[in-house]
Order: structure tokens, then C-alpha cells, then sequence
């Protein structure tokens, strides 16, 4: 960590050459990771990862420099070189360095990282376990706990007083990857609860027993199921994960970065209709100790509930402090980056479709032949033409308004436009799952989510021929 | 930072034979957007790796926090970790390689250029893609350079040192045609600024993007496909990480068994050379063992995994000088690798189709490839080939098959290959069958 006058000098050194926002990230942090191959201690990480991120803005030009080396000699240095860029009279001197005052949204007394590793390995034992004893095809387990504690330092400047947000967050996130193999082939599957949260909620609260037992199933599960049927069909989406479509399709095309620069195909759909009327969405940072809340970005905005889509009407973007200069609007929060080696852009955080008046089971009821997909391995997003891809890990078929026999290699692709128009049903179920998204600024974690939902019709890709 | 105190306080904290390695990376980055520099980056980190061998397990530890506190910190994760390591077999810190082909790869004439003749090069891409087509409505444009240096010690004396540069410029261009838009991203990677020819890569990124429109879904059915040489560098690399020994002996691996037998086509030749003196050039591996250029696949049939000294001692044989060092343990990797090319042109290769599928672009092949099964599904755009020829552009269909099944319905390759970021060279490939969703 850097002192406030030594943050000052190299803020005024980065704002020298006509600079109007200036920016220092320090970051220092122990990520905890231990994994488990078949019950036995595979890896154990000791680690710290330690570095300062500067960023200079200058109208819409943006300059961005990292070192893992925090000396005053290096960091001065940065900021001379990066400041270069620019060749402008001085506009900002700062003077003070004001302590910020952010709202805590994250409450840990029970930090992961001070938990003795061997109560860590102990738990993972445990449900390497539960997943081994579902059935003897499973014939191998991995399971790992790793939690990122970190604690960071923001400056930013826009003019004489610059301000100081101090912060700690710390991750936690329990990985359980099940692998079945028969006759068959092999199946993988994959269950990765996660939270900012302590100890005890990941021991007491969270239901990781039955989560365990159901990864093994569902490989198991899937060593039987026949190919997917590909054409174009009625899919229902179960709630919770089933939200990375929303947040691939829909989410990515709603951040400034995209549409800033006119690479979205939203770009300009603030006020106008792009989703079916029972749609509304939010992303929201503030959800308490949630996978992908934060008490404030990282480049000093502190994390709001920013509504996206109001009954099918665009209403907002997720903006940083850059991209909001090009569409003139405030940032909200919503810069967010992995590391100090990135330079902060707009990104989701806990991004979801509200609730509906739907009964879940009514939505199957009223299906008469179409898929219904309970959980996806992932998917992407080209934002320019909104073409979108998600890969089912976990699918049925519906016939006569019952869920019926699993099917494997199940995709679903489209665009963003036309999925968000094809939502009829929306559920009353709202639930959210974790990830980790990769994009400009890294790979960081989010929340996806939503209620079940029903698309009337989209394209599916499978090996399996025609639904009949 | 002196490294030999690192030795000397393992040795003192009972660490009896251990191992370090240092590497530092610094990269330079630059994109214009709308004629302005809208992104300028630099940067200089460093990090140090230690591992070392208590009671016959083994430990490690990392931090890029480098100050009179560094060496305690490592040599406590190393008993912290080795203390947690239930592995049965007793480890130990490889001493060091008979022979290293001690070279140099590094080009310091790319020093010589000074970074505003790098951004008037960018920018001039950037004005001849706008000239290119009226359609082009954004075009960004980058360049980036890389520069790294890598050390590796151990307690038996060994010292290796390793320095290595590179860039690469790309260019995503946006066009438009009414309400339609389509884009395309194109990369050139090289060590010598002179390699690269400014007017063939403008003419190839605005083409890629120009000859997309009018794109549709085509008819659901089995076709002869031509899979583009980017798409197929994507699809060798999963191939190839299903012969990492680690996945053959933990029984996830498609390769399993398949060692010696015929796994591919007979036009299959893949060899990983870490030794050829391009951008990718290594002499030593994560684990200190010398590398050395090797034949995995040769006519169709499999003739080695990939190992590291772990998985090597499991199955009897010596390390393949491709060990990987990055966090809490040593993995397996492969870099520098050249599938052989045909001979025939792209034209002459696809000469023969009456009606096929060129694949040009694949999304979501992260999430559809079953990477234990090779069983897989993604999102895919390309052309329809009608009489020899490429014709309408195809949107919206997706591309399925087995890996395995794929490579053994290899044709054979055109001569066009390039090396991809992802350090493989491949051509594109002819499969005689492939099933194409659409409508």
C-alpha cells in the first residue's frame, strides 16, 4: 500500500501534461486455492499477488500503466511515461487527498482465508466424498475451495482534492467437477456455488451436500442421454444459471463499452422497446455479500441497483467513467476489472431478469413438444450483431407438458434482439448462479440469473435429427 | 534480487533441495478508434516462483511482491504446501538437463523503432481500411509488443536464462450496409516490423467483414466441409490437450490407449517444435528440462503424449521437456506447433466440392467442445461452396461432430498456413463429411 503523499506526487506527475482525471489502483492480494484430486490433496497455492494500476484520461483518450513494483522511483516514472501521451498545459494540481466514505454492501466476520487450511480440506474430503458415492462409473472427482482476499487502495483526481477509497473484499468459491464414464464415453459435470461471504455460510448455509450429490448424478445422468434434436423449437429455461443466456445475449450489448463506440446492437436503444413486455432486468452490485457485488468499482463509484430494461423498454447501460464521456452519461458503478493489470471498463455484476407473475410448473404444463434446459456450461457473444451461442449441460425434452428423457450437446443460438423478443413466459422463481465473466477487463465474478422463463421459439443445434 | 540467500534459507528451514524461477514481462500497447489514440498502455511486473522438497513431498509458492520480506514468504508456502501434499509418489527437484540448446530468439531491433513511427504505422492502417470500402462504418486498430525474460535456478547450481520479444497488430473493422452490420478481426504476429505487408492485411480484414453480407442459414445436412485455418489452430489445440499425459493417466483423455495406433487420417502430421527460432523459441521448460523438437503425430498415428517429469516417471518414460510452472504446481503444456501443410492452394483444395461448407468462424466452441469426449456443437458462419466455388454467405448455423471422427475424415490440408497468438500453424483443412445445422 502507497501513502497518501506519495499518491499525491504521482498524481500530480500523471496529471503534468493537460491530464483531467487521474486514477492510482493498489492492490494487494493472498488468493487462497486448495484442490483435491479423487479425495486426496492435489495442490495446495500459497501466492500474493501485489501491483499498482495508473490511469490517465484526457477527454476520450485513455492511458493505462501497471507495475508490480511500488517504489516511488518506479511509479514517478509510470506516470512521466505515461504522461507523455499527452502534451497539454497542466489543468489539475492536487492539493489534498480526502478519505472517501463508501457503503458496505460485503459484511465477512468470518473471513475463508483465516479458516486452518486443514478444516478446508476436511470439508472438500467430504464432498469429494458425497460425488465418488453416487455411482462406481464416477471415476474421478475434483474439488477445490479457493477464496481471494484482497485488499485494495483507489485514488482518483478531478481536481485539487483527490479522494482515497480504502477496501477489502474477499471471495469464496467451492468448485465440484464430477466425471462419469461408461460403455458410453465420458461425462463432465460441473457445480461452482460461490459467494462473498464467510466461512459459515459456506458450512452452514449452503446446501453443499445435496449440490454434491447432484453433480455426480447429473454425470451419470448424461452418460445415457441421446443426442439433442436440432431445428427450431420452444425451449423453457430453468431459473437460477439459466440467466448466462440473459446476460451473454443481453448484458454484454448493454455495457458502455459496447455501446459507446457503436458496437452494440443496442447502441442507441435507450427509450425504445428491445425486449417482449414481460421483460424487466436489473443489474445490481449492491445485493448483500453477493458473488459479484462490490462496495464500490474500482474506479471510485460507489455500486448502485441500475435498472436495464423496464416492462421491454431499454432503460439503462452499465457505465464507467470513459465510456460515459462518450454518451454523455454518468457512471454508475459499474467499473469493474480482475487485477490492477487491467484498466477498468463498464461490466456486470449481479445482472438478472426480475421476476414474473408465472407458476414455473404451469410454464411446462403449457408446452406441449419443446426442450426444457435446466443448467448451461456457458456461452458467448459477438455485440456488434448481437449473434449469441449457449451450450446446455444439462437438457430435457418436453412432451405433452411434462419434462421427459435428458438430451446431450444441446445448443441454443440466435441474437440477443430476437431471444429477448421471444420470451412469452416469465416465471415467478427468481434465483441466481455463479460465474466468472472474461472480457476486456479480465475475467471477474458475477452473478447471473432469472425466474424460469419460456422462449416461444429459437434455434437449436444438436447431432440428434428432428424433435419427434 | 540475489537469489542465492533464497538457497541458503531453505536450506536453514530444512528445504533440502529446491528450485526458483524469475520472470518479468514488459508490453507496450496501443488502439486508435475514430482516428484518435484511444488506449495507450505500458507495463513492467515481475514475479517469482519457488518449489522445494520437505520430508519427499513437494511445496510451492509465488508473489510479485519483491522486498527483504520475498524469500520468507516462499520459503514458508513451500512448507505449508508440502506439509498438504497427499501425492503417494516421493518427488524431487529435477538437477538439470545434459544438454540446452542455448539460443536466442530475441530480436532488439524492434527497440530501434521508436513508438511514434509504431502509431503512424497503426494509423495508417487505419486510414487505408476506411478508403477500403465506403461501408466501413468503426475500424479499430491496435499494435502491442511484448517482451519477456525468464530465469530458472535451482540448489544444484543450475542457472538458465531465457529473454524473448514479439508484436502483433490487429484490426476488428465494422461495416454496414443498411441495417445490416457485419465485422471481422484479423492479427499478424512477428518479431521483425519488416514482415509485415500493410496492404495484404488491410485487403484481408476489410475483405473478411465485405464478404459476409447477404449471409443466411443454409439446409440442415450432412456436407463436405472446408474448416478455415484459424477454426481448425482452435480445434488441433483441444486434439492436442487431450495428449497431455496428465489427462491420459487420470482416464480423462479420448488418447487413452491410442498410443502407437492410428488415431487420424493418414494426412495427419502434427510436430512441436519449441526449438524453431521464431516468437515461441524455448530452450528450457517450466521444470528446468531441456526442450526438444518432437513428432506427435506422424501419418495419422499417435507417437508420444506430452510430459512433464511427473507424469513421465508414472508411465516409465523420460520428460518431453514440457513441463509448465504457474501456480501451486507443475502442469503440462505444448507451444510451437506445426501441423503439416498440402500442397494445394485454398482454390484448388475446394476445386473438387459440389456442394460443401467453408467454416470461417466459430463462437462458443469454449463451452460446446466435450473435451474428454471430443463430442461437439457451436455457433458458426462461413460460405455454401457450390461447384468448386465459394458462394452466399451462411449466418446462424451451427457445426457438430466428434474430434476424433473429424480427423479421420480429413482430406488433407491447403498451403496456407499461419501461426495463430496460440503458437500453432495449421492450413486449412478438407473433412469429407461434416453435420451443419441451419433451417
Amino acid at each position: 500500500m502507497i501513502s497518501n503523499s506519495l499518491a499525491q506526487k504521482v498524481l500530480n506527475a500523471a496529471l503534468a501534461t493537460g491530464g483531467d482525471y487521474a486514477e492510482i489502483y493498489v492492490e494487494e492480494r493472498v488468493p487462497d486455492a486448495v484442490m483435491l484430486e479423487n479425495g486426496k490433496v492435489e495442490s495446495a497455492a500459497s501466492s500474493k499477488s501485489y501491483g499498482c494500476g495508473l490511469r490517465i484520461l484526457n477527454g476520450l483518450r485513455s492511458v493505462y500503466g501497471y507495475t508490480s513494483d511500488l517504489s516511488a522511483k518506479s511509479l514517478i516514472g509510470l506516470a512521466e511515461k505515461l504522461s507523455a501521451s499527452y502534451a497539454e498545459e497542466r489543468k489539475i494540481t492536487v492539493e489534498k487527498i480526502q478519505k472517501a466514505k463508501v457503503k458496505q454492501h460485503i459484511h465477512i466476520e468470518d473471513h475463508v482465508k483465516d479458516v486452518p487450511v486443514d478444516e478446508k480440506i476436511a470439508y472438500l474430503k467430504e464432498i469429494s466424498g458425497i460425488v465418488s458415492g453416487v455411482d462406481p462409473r464416477i471415476v474421478r472427482v475434483q474439488t477445490g475451495l479457493t477464496s481471494d482476499y484482497k485488499v485494495t487502495q483507489l485514488f482518483n483526481a478531478e481536481g485539487p482534492i483527490a479522494k482515497r477509497f480504502d477496501n477489502v473484499e474477499e471471495r469464496t468459491r467451492v468448485f465440484i467437477v464430477a466425471i462419469a464414464a461408461g460403455q458410453e464415453g465420458i461425462e463432465t459435470s460441473f457445480a461452482g456455488p460461490g459467494a462473498s461471504a464467510g466461512w459459515n455460510y459456506f458450512t452452514k448455509v449452503l446446501d453443499y451436500k445435496a449440490i454434491a450429490k447432484r453433480a455426480g448424478e447429473k454425470a451419470i445422468m448424461m452418460l445415457t442421454a441421446k443426442e439433442c434434436p436440432s431445428g427450431k423449437y420452444t425451449v423453457v429455461i430453468k431459473n437460477g444459471w439459466g440467466g448466462v443466456l440473459f446476460h451473454e445475449a443481453c448484458g454484454h450489448p448493454l455495457e458502455a463499452s459496447a455501446t459507446s463506440k457503436g458496437l452494440s446492437v443496442f447502441s442507441s436503444s435507450i427509450g425504445k422497446q428491445i425486449a417482449s413486455p414481460c421483460v424487466s432486468a436489473w443489474d445490481d452490485g449492491t445485493i448483500e455479500n453477493g458473488w459479484g457485488s462490490d462496495n464500490v468499482d474500482t474506479e471510485g463509484v460507489p455500486t448502485h441497483k441500475n435498472e436495464l430494461i423496464r416492462d421491454g423498454i431499454c432503460v439503462g447501460f452499465m457505465v464507467d467513467r470513459f465510456s460515459g464521456r462518450r454518451l454523455n452519461m454518468e457512471p454508475n458503478g459499474t467499473a469493474r476489472r480482475q487485477s490492477y493489470r487491467y484498466c477498468p471498463t463498464s461490466r456486470m455484476s449481479n445482472t438478472y431478469i426480475a421476476a414474473g407473475k408465472d407458476d414455473p410448473e404451469q410454464i411446462i404444463k403449457d408446452t406441449p413438444l419443446g426442450i426444457y434446459v435446466a443448467d448451461f456450461g456457458g456461452g458467448s457473444v459477438q455485440p456488434a450483431t448481437g449473434e449469441f451461442n449457449f451450450s446446455a449441460s444439462e437438457a430435457y425434452i418436453i412432451r405433452d407438458g411434462k419434462i421427459c428423457e435428458p438430451v446431450k450437446g444441446c445448443t441454443l443460438i440466435g441474437t440477443g434482439q430476437e431471444v429477448l423478443m421471444a420470451i412469452d413466459r416469465v416465471g415467478n422463481d427468481l434465483a441466481l448462479g455463479q460465474g466468472n465473466c472474461g472480457a476486456a477487463s479480465g475475467s471477474i465474478p458475477v452473478n447471473v440469473g432469472q425466474p424460469t422463463i419460456r422462449l416461444k421459439e429459437i434455434t437449436v443445434g444438436g447431432r440428434g435429427g428432428k424433435l419427434e | 534480487m540475489n537469489f542465492s540467500q533464497f538457497f541458503a534459507l531453505a536450506k536453514e528451514k530444512g528445504i533440502k533441495e529446491s528450485q526458483l524461477s524469475f520472470s518479468r514481462s514488459k508490453a507496450l500497447s496501443v488502439s486508435l478508434f475514430c482516428h484518435e489514440i484511444e488506449d495507450f498502455r505500458i507495463n513492467d511486473s515481475q514475479s517469482v516462483i519457488a518449489a522445494g522438497i520437505v520430508n519427499g513431498k513437494f511445496g510451492s509458492s509465488r508473489t510479485e511482491k519483491l522486498d527483504k520480506d520475498t524469500f520468507s514468504f516462499l520459503t514458508d508456502g513451500i512448507l505449508l504446501t508440502a506439509r498438504l501434499n497427499e501425492k503417494e509418489d516421493t518427488a524431487d527437484i529435477f538437477a538439470g538437463s545434459e544438454k540446452y540448446h542455448k539460443k536466442s530468439a530475441y530480436n532488439p531491433a524492434l527497440n530501434d523503432v521508436r513508438v511514434e513511427e509504431k502509431i503512424s504505422l497503426i494509423r495508417s492502417i487505419e486510414e487505408a481500411i476506411y478508403a477500403a470500402d465506403s461501408r466501413v462504418a468503426d475500424v479499430e486498430v491496435g499494435y502491442t509488443e511484448r517482451e519477456s525474460e525468464s530465469a530458472f535456478y535451482n540448489s544444484f547450481g543450475l542457472k538458465l536464462k531465457q529473454k524473448g520479444n514479439y508484436f502483433y497488430i490487429y484490426a476488428e473493422v465494422v461495416m454496414r450496409e443498411g441495417e445490416v452490420t457485419k465485422t471481422n478481426y484479423n492479427v499478424f504476429l512477428e518479431k521483425d516490423l519488416n514482415a509485415f505487408d500493410k496492404d495484404a492485411f488491410v485487403k484481408e480484414t476489410v475483405k473478411g467483414a465485405a464478404r459476409k453480407f447477404g449471409a443466411d442459414s443454409i439446409a440442415s445436412k450432412k456436407y463436405p466441409t472446408i474448416i478455415d485455418r484459424e477454426v481448425m489452430a482452435d480445434l488441433i489445440n483441444y486434439f492436442l490437450s487431450s495428449a497431455i499425459a496428465d489427462e491420459v493417466q487420470r482416464h480423462s483423455s479420448m488418447l487413452e490407449g491410442k498410443l502407437g495406433t492410428k488415431i487420424a487420417s493418414s494426412k495427419l502430421t502434427i510436430e512441436e517444435r519449441p526449438l524453431e527460432k521464431n516468437v515461441f523459441f524455448s530452450y528450457f521448460d517450466g521444470e528446468g528440462v531441456a526442450t526438444r523438437n518432437k513428432v506427435v503425430v506422424k501419418n495419422g498415428v499417435l507417437q508420444t503424449y506430452f510430459y512433464n517429469r511427473e507424469t513421465a516417471k508414472k508411465d516409465g518414460v523420460e520428460s518431453t521437456g514440457n513441463g509448465t510452472w504457474g501456480g501451486g504446481k507443475v502442469g503440462t503444456g505444448f507451444s510451437n506447433v506445426f501441423v503439416k501443410p498440402g500442397k494445394q492452394s485454398f482454390d484448388e483444395l475446394i476445386s473438387g466440392i459440389k456442394d460443401g461448407v467453408y467454416i470461417t468462424e466459430v463462437a462458443g466452441l469454449g463451452t460446446g467442445m466435450n473435451a474428454t469426449s471430443g463430442d461437439f456443437s457451436c455457433q458458426a458462419e462461413g460460405f455454401h461452396i457450390v461447384d468448386g466455388k465459394l458462394a452466399e454467405p451462411l449466418t446462424l448455423i451451427t457445426l457438430s461432430g466428434n474430434l476424433l471422427k473429424m480427423l479421420g475424415d480429413l482430406k488433407g490440408f491447403a498451403n496456407d498456413a499461419k501461426m495463430t497468438l496460440g503458437s500453432i500453424s495449421v492450413a486449412s483443412a478438407f473433412i469429407k463429411s461434416m453435420n451443419i445445422g441451419g433451417k
